[in-house]
């Protein structure tokens, strides 16, 4: 379980939290406190008081796969390539599998066809897409995902859901602002002002969103 | 006022796009697959880029004003109010028609990224302009903050707006739709009859379609209003 135990850090405040195995989706207005919940997970910040840990040890310990929300901040190398294979290559993966393994990974997230292509010349949702097949592509344990879909098409979006579904993490934890996806999850985190305010299963977290912009659309219209 | 691409296409190594077709007054949109060449038809429309063949012609539009997909590229200032400033706007103005809370001497660098698209949003909606071309204005914003964008884009009723996205949920009110199709422009045509032919239409939209459910318009009251329907 991903646990939270009287943490502040910075304008965020979670007293007590436990997130069990399984995908877990964020969603608040912006500004809410997300992103820096999702650091927080991933071990990129620490907490200024009290403690987030990962089945007892410091997520700063355990193998975490990132995709910020900027999607150019995720990108550090020229080519597609060079991008999947930097976190096998920065474990010294032997070159022929890091070279099968790129293929197969790009294979999955149906992006074999930008592996020469230079980031740079890439769209906005093929970096989404490379960034995300980058932070899986060594299979880690933890999946944290900052709205990565926000530059997805629907399809892309699907493709997505079923990669991260069978990627073999035990802990995904996700934001977006798509909540017909967001309603495709184990459980909701709704924050707030930097707080949870809402934390359960999508029926039971929506059901206090029935009047809000953020109940799904498509449960708006089939009731 | 009009904007005609005129046998436009461009051809990359890894991918080609060819366009053509007349912008009139109103609000497009443009839908189309990662990577289909949205940003770069914008960018064509802009005049931010030369086509290899064919031309883009403006006729009757003065300014015009593109907002790229990625806010952080439209960054110049140091705080919320010199971004306002830079626009040439009052912070005042915008900040209140913002509709959250943005301390002026906030430093841009420090808003989350929902926080700085409404912030650049809020700027560009706030200027008067003849051509307005929003390629993916509602990506990161929350769903309220695309319903406060949806409504401010809905509500140009003079000059030319073309709305680039994959958005599936929240719309403005659209008179025309426009999908890239393998590389080419396709003309859907105008609403509600374009959305018969939209082959990128909402999961929701192809449902009420298939049940013989129009909706008028593409904003959640005329979906609400087309779910609702008991009787055709």
């Amino acid at each position: 379980m991903i646990a939270f135990e009287n943490v502040r850090f910075r304008a965020l405040a979670v007293p007590s939290l436990v997130l069990p195995a399984g995908l877990t989706t964020l969603i608040g207005p912006n500004g809410a406190g997300k992103s820096t919940f999702l650091k927080l997970c991933a071990g990129i910040a620490e907490p200024e008081k009290g403690t987030v840990t990962i089945d007892g040890q410091s997520p700063r310990k355990t193998e975490v796969g990132y995709v910020n929300e900027f999607p150019d901040r995720n990108l550090l190398f020229s080519t597609v390539h060079d991008e999947l294979a930097s976190p096998l290559r920065f474990r010294h993966t032997p070159c022929a599998e890091t070279v099968r393994e790129v293929r197969a990974c790009a294979e999955r997230w149906g992006i074999a066809a930008l592996l020469e292509r230079e980031v740079k010349d890439l769209s906005g949702g093929e970096k989404c897409l490379v960034a995300l097949a980058t932070a899986c592509i060594t299979r880690p344990r933890v999946l944290v995902l900052d709205e990565y879909d926000s530059h997805l098409d629907a399809g892309r979006c699907a493709v997505a859901e079923r990669v991260l579904r069978s990627s073999g993490a035990d802990y995904i934890v996700r934001c977006t602002q798509q909540m017909e996806t967001a309603a495709n999850s184990d459980r909701l985190l709704f924050l707030e002002k930097g707080r949870v305010v809402h934390f359960g299963e999508p029926t039971a977290v929506f059901a206090n969103l029935t009047a809000t912009p953020f109940y799904p659309l498509s449960w708006r219209c089939r009731s | 006022m009009k904007l005609v691409l005129d046998s436009v296409a461009l051809a990359r190594p890894h991918w080609s796009l060819a366009a053509g077709g007349t912008f009139g007054p109103g609000i497009h949109l443009v839908s189309g697959d990662v990577g289909s060449g949205k940003s770069t038809l914008a960018l064509l429309m802009a005049g931010l880029s030369v086509p290899d063949r064919g031309t883009v012609t403006r006729e009757g539009i003065g300014q015009a004003i593109l907002s790229f997909q990625f806010p952080e590229f439209h960054i110049t200032g140091l705080t919320v109010a010199d971004e306002c400033r830079s626009w040439n706007l009052e912070p005042e103005t915008v900040l209140a028609s913002a509709g959250v809370e943005l301390p002026a001497k906030r430093p841009v660098l420090s808003l989350s990224r929902g926080e700085l698209k409404r912030l650049h949003l809020a700027c560009i909606l706030a200027r008067e302009c003849d051509l307005l071309l929003l390629d993916e204005p509602f990506s990161s914003l929350d769903c309220p903050g695309k319903e406060w964008a949806a409504h401010l884009i809905g509500r140009r009723r003079s000059g030319i707006t073309v709305v680039f996205t994959h958005e599936q949920s929240i719309f403005p009110h659209t008179d025309h739709i426009w999908e890239i199709r393998n590389g080419v422009l396709a003309d859907c045509g105008d609403l509600p009859g374009a959305l018969r032919t939209w082959e990128h239409a909402p999961a929701l939209l192809r449902r009420l379609i298939a049940e013989g459910k129009i909706p008028a318009d593409l904003t959640q009251e005329s979906l609400m209003e087309a779910a609702c329907r008991t009787q055709e």
